[in-house]
């Protein structure tokens, strides 16, 4: 967990950041900095903008305004390939059609940096070795890659990223669909990793007890963003996620630990919608657990 | 190590089917007469055996096993960017826009055989895939559901048109067609083999050489662009590949069904899809299929040749239910 920060030397700059669609202003105005080797936490809920930011930040999309530093160089001007290997990315779901092995997707983080005809050197097979070893996964490496478990998924997907060797990996949504002991299990691995990540969480609790700066976003527009000590209150949380709560210190690592109050449809529940009643329970009990 | 081992086999498996479509036929050679006509000396080898060998049988079964080879890998290419298990040339128009444009040069001039046809049926094709391009080709999301969806439609709109001509052309020139579309290597000629064998081999390297982006592709469109991979690129050109593969081997075989589609799962079923081992055994056991297509075609009625496309069709589709039926009944075990 000791990481080293660097504050005055961010990797990543985002400034006036705007995206919208045809008819939809979708990001508006974001503008914040990752420090390096820093893990930032991305919250907010559904429809807040979480995944078209990443996306913009992974040149998926192209941002109507602003710009995207890292390392001082604007994204857009990278080619593809030289963007690749500073930047991998973990998404929330990978679909698989054809039966590829666990080697073989792993395999694919080599593809930024080699050449049309060439094959796999010693090193890039003791680099797929490695990586793949690195998340557990060395008795499974030629299991066909569509038999694993959604946990299991997601970390072939970081041994490709590690295989990409970046300076930065973004990581949408990676757990929202796994258990509890997988979403642990795979952030507390792209948080060991010691490269700058970028993760857009579900989950305040899990957000809070890993992350070094949280962005909330609500709305398509940055909120707050923040240590978790200074971010997550009891009053952002009923701002932006329409909540009632209490924040306590987490007894093991001290960080803000959120507890959600129900009751939602008994009371006045003209301010609250549909998610929060659907998403806020099941996250309390993950907390039992 | 086990690849080249697997490598080796398909080889020997091939180099043996070769012997056999050059001996077995219509005229009883001997083995021995082949080998001398291949390797030793014509004179104890027969000069009609000599003929028969290399003026017939040699040109057609290099035609059959490159067309096998280059349909199995249009299929692949088809199924890899579309990430749609029943994609082949068929489903997206390709092979009835070469009817169509043979339809087309049969109904209007009467010529039943030649270069005019091969020729017409070249352009058919590409102009399927021109409008496939054209309505579904840059539209970025959602591509593949719109490339899908545009080559059904087109594959029906051709189909029409040629069912059209049909009605009008006497009944001379609709068993021509009709013959036609079912497919044969008996147009197999010296002279016109060098186009297909020259598209085959030039489109497998360029696979081999895009073989990681395709398999990028497999793992979603925005996966593979998170690896640098310009995915739109990449889809139309190898679109573009595997029209350009079918419409030369169509323009001189006739339609052939079905080995586009099955080739691909067949190996899949085998070997997975991931190594560039993968790409060359999918086009070499495409090529040994269609040899011993060619075979059965030329043995199983006396004194007449059997279309090709009833043949891979009916072994294909037998052969494929079997590969489901067995491995569902291993999944549920």
């Amino acid at each position: 967990m000791s990481l080293k920060q660097d504050v005055d030397h961010p990797i990543l700059k985002v400034s006036n950041l705007s995206w919208s669609t045809s008819s939809n202003k979708i990001l508006s105005d974001i503008s914040f900095q990752v420090p390096l080797g820093s893990f930032t936490g991305m919250l907010g809920p559904n429809g807040a903008g979480k995944s078209t930011l990443l996306r913009c930040l992974y040149r998926y999309l192209t941002p109507e305004s602003g710009q995207v530093l890292l390392n001082g160089q604007d994204i857009s001007s990278l080619s593809n390939y030289a963007f690749a290997r500073k930047v991998a990315v973990v998404l929330q779901h990978t679909p698989q059609h054809f039966d590829l092995s666990v080697f073989d997707v792993v395999a694919l983080g080599l593809i930024p940096h080699k050449s049309m005809f060439s094959n796999n050197s010693q090193a890039d097979l003791n680099l797929i070795k490695t990586a793949i070893a690195q998340v557990g996964l060395s008795d499974k490496t030629g299991r066909d890659f569509e038999t694993l478990s959604g946990g299991e998924k997601q970390r072939v997907m970081i041994a490709r990223a590690i295989v990409q060797r970046p300076q930065l990996l973004l990581m949408d949504e990676p757990t929202s669909h796994l258990d509890v002991k997988y979403q642990i299990q795979i952030m507390e691995l792209a948080k060991s990793l010691g490269i700058t990540v970028i993760a857009s969480f579900h989950d305040i609790n899990l957000a809070s007890a890993l992350c070094d700066q949280l962005l909330i976003l609500k709305q398509g527009r940055l909120h707050t963003s923040g240590t978790p000590e200074n971010v997550i209150t009891e009053t952002t949380l009923t701002d932006v996620f329409d909540v009632c709560s209490m924040v306590s210190a987490h007894p093991q690592h001290q960080s803000p630990h959120v507890t959600y109050f129900y009751g939602y449809n008994s009371d006045n529940d003209n301010s609250s919608d549909h998610d929060t009643n659907n998403i806020e329970p099941a996250e309390h009990t993950k907390d039992d657990e | 190590m086990k690849s080249s081992w697997l490598l080796s086999l398909v080889l020997s498996v091939l180099v043996v089917s070769f012997i056999s479509a050059l001996t077995i036929g219509a005229a009883d050679l001997t083995f021995n007469q082949v080998l001398l006509s291949l390797f030793g000396n014509v004179d104890e080898a027969g000069t009609v055996a000599h003929s028969i060998i290399w003026q017939l049988r040699m040109p057609r079964s290099i035609l059959a096993f490159v067309a096998g080879c280059g349909l199995a890998m249009a299929g692949l290419i088809l199924q890899t960017i579309t990430r749609n298990p029943l994609a082949d040339p068929y489903l997206f128009g390709i092979s009835s826009g070469a009817s169509f444009g043979v339809v087309i040069v049969m109904t209007l001039t009467g010529v039943g055989f030649g270069f005019y046809l091969s020729f017409a049926a070249f352009l058919g094709s590409l102009l399927a895939i021109g409008l496939l391009l054209l309505i579904a080709g840059f539209n970025r999301h959602q591509q593949v559901e719109s490339m899908l969806l545009a080559g059904v439609a087109l594959s029906f709109l051709f189909s029409s048109f040629t069912s059209l001509m049909l009605y009008w052309s006497d009944p001379q020139a609709v068993s021509a067609i009709l013959f036609w579309t079912l497919g044969s290597f008996s147009r197999a000629q010296w002279d016109l083999l060098w186009l297909p064998c020259l598209v085959v081999v030039s489109c497998l390297g360029l696979m081999l050489a895009k073989q990681r982006q395709l398999n990028a592709v497999l793992l979603g469109d925005e996966g593979a662009v998170t690896l640098g991979v310009n995915v739109n690129r990449l889809r139309i050109t190898m679109l573009l590949l595997s029209s350009i593969l079918t419409a030369s081997i169509v323009a001189l075989c006739g339609g052939i069904g079905f080995v586009g589609l099955m080739i691909p799962h067949i190996v899949r079923f085998f070997i997975g899809q991931g190594g560039r081992l993968s790409l060359i055994i999918t086009a070499l056991v495409g090529g040994v299929f269609m040899l011993w297509v060619d075979i059965a075609s030329r043995v199983i009625l006396d004194n007449q040749e059997l279309p090709i496309g009833i043949i891979t069709a009916a072994v294909g589709s037998l052969f494929f239910l079997t590969l489901l039926y067995v491995r569902k009944h291993e999944s549920v075990i």
